[in-house]
């Protein structure tokens, strides 16, 4: 057990955060967000020449052979800065293509990813508003060498300036299928939602779509599978944007009170305020420690399912929990659109979407609970 | 990066796990408290003890030359959530011994002192059996404020005062204990020195204090006119504090055992919910999952600050922290686990092996020991504090 990052890792995080932190600073993402796409296309532009892209994606598909963990360790830092751009939707789409993609599709898409910076955004909710694949309502109808997709996806991140749709579909009662899409194609419109983080989600409606059949991701009915490596996969790299965002909004808030005086002290100086930072403290560090140990997991082949889901839900709640109460710490100015907390607020709802809400990880990770031996058992009846 | 454990660790849980089958009989006795509850108890634990220390896991950690193995932090610490999830007694030698007093003494103690006292510790025998005299009837969380008081007269200490909530010093032949050496000091901390003090001493008397449940684990112990001979003092007249700081540090670290602990709850009321069919309930599900979600986390928290200390770093916060978060969370998993038990909850945790007792009385026994759990070693809110001031910098208040 080493916890520390490698050299690598530590040039990939230093580096990064000094990227985003000059790319990005609050200004600017106050600037992006008001309009669509909501992000900045030079930054874009930048992330793909540094290589972010395909940082993860084998060498013969553009990429630089990078592990998991630092996927995640780039994650976090857009999480720091609050940097708005298609980079989450994309990997949420690229992972799963590189996991159950043909070869054929593999060259087809991994390097528009990685080096030309082609931005994919994932078409899975439905009217439940949630992750879950029981709601999938979608339909795509066999005929003749392809497919007809009629249904309505909700909440695709920023939809109206992507390159490509991973949208699924329910090809029969009890099957998934996932679909690789030009939102171009015929029959397709896509309507800007007005979120509150600003990031482009689109309702977006499919009206007899011809797919072929060749846009398939992997095989046919293997949606299930798919859809929950992405929720698995992307779970994690979310906990890990909400995990640099959460460090970020609590240092503000630290910093904030130890400047801030009233009744001639400093907020940080009285104790109730002190032990509320205490909390989040612990909280933060504990995020930390499941983001990364699920990453490593996930890096090393041997995907944990009830950490995956524990490091989505404690991002869930701390992220918001830093949010809330930092604001509440800053007094009425945290409450205005002056101070930089508040930006990172604006994100809690959809950060909290992404990957699965906390309910649907609880409900994993009971799952594995039913099915596993506890070792005590193990132990103790093989003597 | 790297979470998982070399063939060495591995290899060694196999060998704990392997000892547990062999010596705990586990339905009998998880959860028993290193105090003892009963004399049969207590024989049971120094017999445990024993055999820990012939294996020489009382003192895993400690260098060769003082009988230890002298083996990493990290496989000590796996040695410690073994101990905490498979409740395996015995381990501490009165609480103290192999927790602080020993490795306090490898820092602070004279070469005699050392070869005194370490190897009945290391050894597991009733003389390696130590209690620690901090607290006092007016000095708990304010513990620089203690009265009693040690006065130098010749080649001898002359202790009078009175401790209290000193668990095991009805089994203990020592006490690692703090008292006041200068009572003029201008900072009430300059003026405190360590002493190792002999329990069958003339004018000490120990006193059983019954917790609320109805245990004996901790005393209030008296001194009359106690005679110590003046090697006895630790270190340096008057700096006790600085020393007793470490011994503290020592003390906090126990956010590994109690995750191992906590897992094994979780595991047994996991199993418990299947049994009973609670397990489908969406309330029980939801709960258990935050709860290993939590457990997971105190784990990971413990981890980083071993393999913090393992390379070399100081850690002042990060066990107050974790301290901190251990009691919260023993309060939310055994209040889960009663209102699970429902009527259940209610049984005497004493009557281990009635036959209305679920799980072994092991959720009531935490439920109850889990509040002075919080204030032993320091309350919650002290830990707070530490970690506000040291951890974060923040002004004092």
């Amino acid at each position: 057990m080493d916890l520390a990052l490698t050299k690598d890792q530590e040039m990939i995080q230093k580096s990064s955060r000094e990227f985003f932190k000059k790319e990005c600073p609050y200004e600017k993402t106050r600037q992006v967000k008001v309009t669509a796409p909501g992000y900045d296309k030079k930054m874009w532009k930048k992330m793909v020449n540094l290589g972010y892209l395909g940082i993860i994606f084998p060498e013969q598909y553009g990429g630089s052979d990078g592990e998991f963990i630092e996927l995640t360790l780039l994650m976090e830092e857009v999480g720091r800065a609050i940097a708005p751009s298609p980079f989450f939707s994309t990997m949420q789409c690229g992972l799963p293509i590189l996991t159950y993609g043909s070869e054929e599709q593999k060259e087809v898409y991994l390097p528009g990813i990685a080096e030309k910076g082609d931005t994919w955004s994932l078409a899975h909710s439905e009217q439940s508003g949630g992750y879950r694949i029981s709601d999938i309502q979608l339909k795509a109808v066999s005929d003749g060498d392809g497919f007809v997709l009629n249904g309505v996806k909700l909440f695709v991140p920023y939809a109206s300036t992507s390159s490509r749709l991973l949208v699924s579909a329910r090809t029969s009662t009890n099957n998934i299928s996932v679909f690789m899409v030009d939102p171009k194609t015929e029959g397709i419109r896509i309507e800007t939602m007005p979120t509150i983080a600003r990031d482009d989600r689109g309702e977006v409606s499919f009206v007899n779509v011809r797919v072929p059949k060749s846009n398939i991701l992997g095989d046919i009915d293997n949606g299930d599978i798919i859809i929950d490596t992405i929720i698995q996969q992307s779970s994690v790299l979310k906990a890990a944007e909400m995990y640099g965002g959460a460090r970020a909004a609590f240092n503000l808030t630290v910093n904030y009170t130890k400047e801030r005086k009233q009744f001639n002290r400093k907020l940080a100086s009285f104790q109730v305020v002190q032990h509320r930072l205490v909390n989040l403290l612990t909280d933060i560090d504990g995020l930390k420690y499941l983001v990364y140990k699920a990453a490593w997991s996930i890096a090393t082949q041997n995907p944990d399912r009830i950490l995956n889901s524990a490091a989505k839900i404690k991002a869930n709640s701390v992220h918001t929990d830093v949010c809330r109460q930092g604001m509440y710490l800053h007094g009425a100015i945290g409450w205005t659109e002056e101070m930089d907390i508040g930006l990172y607020h604006l994100q809690t709802r959809a950060m909290n979407f992404d990957g699965g809400g906390s309910d649907l990880h609880r409900e994993q990770i009971a799952c594995e609970l039913e099915k596993q031996t506890p070792l005590f058992k193990q132990v103790l009846t093989c003597s | 990066m790297e979470f998982g454990f070399g063939e060495k660790e591995t290899l060694f849980k196999d060998e704990i796990r392997e000892f547990v089958r062999e010596n705990i009989p586990v339905k009998k006795y998880w959860i028993m408290l290193d105090e003892g509850e009963t004399d049969e108890d207590w024989a049971f634990i120094m017999s445990i003890s024993k055999k820990l220390a012939k294996k020489k896991w009382l003192t895993l950690s400690w260098p060769k030359e003082y009988g230890g193995l002298g083996v990493s932090h990290i496989q000590k610490m796996v040695f410690e959530e073994e101990v905490g999830y498979w409740g395996i007694p015995g381990t501490t030698m009165g609480i103290s011994g192999t927790g602080w007093v020993g490795p306090s003494l490898m820092i602070f103690g004279s070469d005699e002192q050392k070869k005194t006292y370490l190897p009945p510790i290391a050894a597991g025998d009733e003389d390696g059996v130590w209690c620690t005299g901090y607290s006092e009837p007016d000095s708990g969380s304010d513990l620089a404020s203690m009265q009693t008081y040690a006065e130098r007269v010749g080649d001898e200490y002359i202790i009078n005062g009175q401790k209290v909530w000193t668990s095991c010093a009805h089994h203990s032949r020592w006490m690692w204990l703090a008292a006041r050496t200068d009572r003029n000091c201008q900072k009430k901390h300059d003026g405190i020195s360590l002493f190792l003090v002999d329990m069958q001493s003339d004018g000490l008397k120990v006193n059983p204090l019954k917790n609320f449940v109805g245990h004996h684990l901790f005393n209030e112990v008296f001194f009359d006119e106690v005679k110590i001979p003046a090697r006895n003092l630790v270190g340096t007249e008057n700096r006790g504090w600085a020393q007793l700081m470490t011994a503290l540090s020592f003390e906090r670290g126990m956010a590994i055992g109690a995750s191992g602990m906590m897992r094994r709850l979780i595991d047994e009321l996991v199993e418990y919910v299947k049994g009973t069919g609670q397990i489908h309930d969406p309330l029980v599900r939801f709960r258990l999952a935050d709860l290993v979600m939590e457990v997971e986390k105190l784990s990971l928290l413990g981890r980083e600050a071993v393999w913090k200390v393992e390379r070399g770093d100081i850690v002042i916060h990060e066990p107050s922290r974790d301290k901190a978060f251990v009691d919260e969370l023993l309060d939310r998993l055994t209040q889960f686990g009663v209102e699970v038990l429902e009527g259940y909850s209610q049984m005497d945790p004493l009557r281990k092996d009635d036959r209305w007792t679920r799980l072994r009385g092991m959720i009531e026994q935490t439920y109850y020991f889990a509040i002075g759990m919080s204030i032993a070693g320091g309350t919650t809110d002290t830990q707070r504090n530490i970690v506000a001031n040291f951890g974060l910098q923040l002004p004092r208040s």
